[in-house]
């Protein structure tokens, strides 16, 4: 018979970290500057492609680098630094090489329809914005945004895993299969953040400076609950091995 | 690990993401898969049914992360099971892989033209007969060169994640990073190369797309000839600088020699993203200057 509350009294402080970087991934895609697919076709401001997708694909990369400093250190600040910090780098990688397929590949200027001037390098934007469109590309305000979207989606995902990891350390299970089961569940607990924020969202979002993203607070309470579920299940799983 | 050893896995890796990143770009433009394809799916509704292979199976993320899964499994069965060669289990599992693809493609394509019948699009068999093959086959490149990237990290880098996982997770990643680059290529210039180069489409335009090719009517080769110029071998270099800069930071500063080289390593990796915001700017003034701007000032004129 499996002690449930003992597992969950054992490992509450597990459960409040992954919780915690549930909501960190549900507030970093509010970050992410995604268009769709207007974006795809240079009619909205933004990556060409879906909220989850990008989110995920940024903040898995990171979680594979966490998983490579975990491994060698107990640090929890380097962990979550390192998955900060692949995050980023994939997502920089992603808009730069954006920027040149619209720029070089579209011929369209980086633009955005969303503010008159760009908050950070003070350029106009309106101008910039050719017929039709609701805005192009990855003017700097929004490349900027989309790093720290990467920063705090790779750091949560890294704080879900690294809290996961912990919880069955003392449970004698073989390390291989520890990370696999805590691997998949980190996986999955991203997947569930990167998915709540799209309802805010809609499809399009230009980045901090977007109308849009003052509706974080739903999205990151609503987290909250569904990962306090996910959290739950998870240590309940690992934990109880 | 000597560092000179991780430096030449790191290359190769890159090296094989570079591969993957071309080839997931080039088989979602023969076969139109991701946000491009809202414009081929809505091309036969506004009056314009055209010859152009229309799969849409999913967003590409969960499409290539299948792949790479399923491929990921079978080779670890297979290594593990039966203790085969890498090299075999590799070439099996991305040929697996590829023929689940292709089985995916055929559904997607029959499903999505035969539900505009009322609209008279044709299901053109040929387009169906000639194109899956060369799907299966740029599956079967990401899906082999993503699964060598895995088992490199696994087998040699000695990561701790399981080669399936680490598969489905670049499988994710390539499919998240070919939707934001080497598609904005196909969806906003060739599918649209009617209309005046510099200046976004306007939604006007939406849904009327290029249906002639440079000989005869255009079908997902033509498109796949055109994007391998540009579009497939940036998405290449995109995906190829992701898995080599996240792993370069790590082997070059390796954490395993003490907390204070990991931070160095968190170091290195902003400070290339710093660059990257730079030369962002740097591309966004030319630009500005090449292309725009669009309207006069009001206030000025």
């Amino acid at each position: 018979m499996i002690d449930i509350a003992g597992i969950l009294m054992e490992n509450i402080s597990y459960v409040l970290l992954i919780t915690l970087g549930g909501m960190l991934i549900s507030f970093s895609v509010h970050f992410v500057p995604v268009g769709g697919a207007p974006a795809a076709m240079a009619q909205a401001t933004g990556i060409g492609t879906g909220t989850v997708q990008l989110a995920a694909g940024a903040g898995l990369t990171g979680l594979i680098t966490a998983g490579t400093v975990m491994q060698v250190s107990d640090s929890l600040p380097l962990i979550i630094a390192a998955g900060a910090v692949g995050a980023m780098i994939m997502m920089s990688v992603t808009m730069i090489v954006g920027t040149w397929v619209y720029v070089y590949g579209v011929g369209v200027p980086p633009a955005s329809a969303k503010v008159k001037y760009d908050p950070i390098t003070k350029d106009r934007q309106d101008l910039y914005v050719s017929q039709g469109t609701e805005g192009h590309g990855l003017p700097t305000v929004s490349y900027v945004s989309g790093v720290i979207g990467g920063l705090l989606g790779g750091g949560g995902g890294a704080l879900v895993y690294y809290a996961l990891m912990s919880a069955g350390l003392d449970t004698g299970i073989a390390m291989a299969n520890l990370v696999g089961l805590a691997s998949v569940f980190a996986v999955g607990i991203f997947f569930v953040n990167a998915v709540i924020p799209s309802y805010n969202i809609g499809g399009t979002i230009e980045g901090f400076h977007d109308p849009k993203f003052k509706k974080w607070p739903k999205a990151v309470f609503s987290s909250l609950i569904a990962t306090f579920m996910c959290a739950l299940v998870a240590v309940l799983t690992i934990g109880g091995l | 690990m000597e560092p000179l050893i991780g430096m030449g896995v790191l290359a190769l890796m890159g090296a094989a993401a570079t591969v993957a990143g071309a080839s997931e770009d080039l088989e979602s433009d023969v076969g139109s898969q991701s946000n491009p394809n809202s414009q081929v799916q809505l091309a036969p509704q506004m009056m314009y049914p055209h010859r152009i292979y229309n799969k849409a199976i999913s967003g590409e993320p969960p499409s290539n992360a299948l792949m790479c899964a399923v491929g990921g499994t079978v080779a670890t069965v297979l290594m593990s099971a039966y203790n085969m060669s890498p090299v075999f289990a590799i070439a099996m599992g991305a040929l697996i892989a590829a023929l689940v693809h292709g089985t995916y493609s055929v559904t997607a394509f029959f499903g999505r033209p035969t539900s505009q019948k009322r609209f008279k699009q044709p299901v053109y068999l040929d387009i169906l007969w000639s194109h899956t093959p060369v799907i299966m086959g740029y599956s079967y490149i990401t899906t082999f060169c993503i699964l060598v990237i895995s088992y490199l990290m696994v087998a040699v880098l000695g990561h701790p994640f399981p080669l399936p996982l680490l598969a489905f997770i670049w499988g994710i990643a390539i499919g998240a990073v070919g939707s934001s680059t080497g598609d904005v290529h196909y969806g906003a210039e060739r599918e649209f190369q009617s209309v005046e180069f510099g200046a976004g489409l306007n939604a006007a335009n939406s849904g009327n797309i290029v249906r002639k090719g440079e000989s005869g009517l255009r079908n997902g080769f033509d498109n796949s000839w055109f994007c391998a110029k540009f579009g497939g071998p940036v998405t290449g270099i995109a995906f190829g600088m992701v898995v080599f800069l996240s792993g370069w930071v790590t082997t070059v500063f390796d954490p395993a020699r003490g907390d204070a080289i990991g931070w160095l390593s968190v170091v290195a990796g902003a400070f290339l993203v710093f660059i990257m915001i730079l030369w962002n700017r740097k591309i966004e003034v030319a630009a500005r200057a090449a292309y725009g701007p669009y309207k006069e000032d009001e206030v000025a004129a």
